[in-house]
């Protein structure tokens, strides 16, 4: 049975979470940055259309409520876009650890395990 | 009387077979699964519900929301279904039973807003803010449903 390359699974396992860490990162940036800068402008629109008269009496309790909701399921979807990061993580590391145990032992057995993705 | 060779070989599955069931277990499912038939519908309704904003972006008369009324109706409908649709999913096991899921949220409040759109343009029209307003809203609500969606398409 060939032996498991202790050093080689730590390169692949690093290899494959900068992979994902990278690709997630990037999508959870921007998406933070569109928001912040979405909502200071929404709330910059609100206040000074209350000031004005042009956000009206029929709608202004409406949108301070829904600035405090957004913000709160802006958080939401962060999170969301962070659990669904550490799923993949998760699973692309337990591929790499699979994989590995299959090129040592496949040889001498004859097994080749399947790599789970999703529970 | 089994022999030593296929006592090994006994051992070495078993070994084997609980090596399996523990890194099978490992795997997660954390998050709903991707829906392509949901990504399109809220798509489509993104792109309809820009098109009567910018159609009433100066500002409403509540004299011609009749002209309106059955484009809100519809836009509303729609996204009413989106949000179930979003909502009832399989949870994945792994996750709180009870977690929102937050492009169902951002999607109802896509279609509360477009409710409230349409209760104060029947009742006075709009100004050309409370237009502003909403459509900035409706994008907020937008991005957080569509980015969402999309990051679940995950292989």
């Amino acid at each position: 049975m060939a032996a498991l390359d202790v050093n080689q699974l730590f390169t692949d396992i690093t290899t494959a979470a900068t992979a994902v860490v990278n690709q997630d990162i990037a999508t959870v940036q921007g998406f933070s940055e569109r928001q912040v800068q979405a909502i200071s402008q929404q709330a910059a629109l609100v206040s000074s259309g209350i000031v004005s008269g042009q956000i009206t009496d029929a709608t202004r309790e409406f949108f301070l409520d829904s600035l405090e909701h957004m913000i709160q399921n802006f958080l939401a979807t962060l999170r969301g876009l962070l659990t669904i990061a550490l799923e993949k993580l998760w699973n692309a590391v337990v591929g790499v650890v699979w994989n590995a145990i299959n090129g040592a032992i496949s040889a001498a057995t004859g097994l080749v395990l399947p790599v789970p993705v999703k529970a | 009387m089994p022999t030593a060779n296929a006592l090994t070989a006994i051992r070495r599955s078993s070994a084997l077979l609980a090596l399996l069931l523990t890194l099978a277990a490992c795997a997660v499912r954390l998050a709903p699964l991707y829906d392509q038939a949901l990504v399109q519908g809220i798509t489509a309704a993104n792109a309809d519900t820009l098109e009567l904003l910018a159609s009433a972006s100066g500002g409403t008369q509540k004299t011609r929301f009749d002209e309106r009324e059955p484009r809100y109706y519809n836009l509303i409908g729609r996204l009413d279904a989106l949000a179930i649709q979003a909502g009832t999913r399989p949870p994945p096991k792994a996750s709180a039973a009870d977690a929102a899921v937050p492009s169902q949220t951002a999607l109802q409040a896509i279609a509360d807003s477009l409710r409230k759109m349409s209760d104060t343009d029947r009742e006075q029209g709009l100004t050309e803010v409370e237009v502003q307003a909403f459509r900035g809203q409706i994008l907020i609500y937008m991005d957080q449903a569509l980015t969402y969606e999309a990051a679940l398409e995950r292989y």
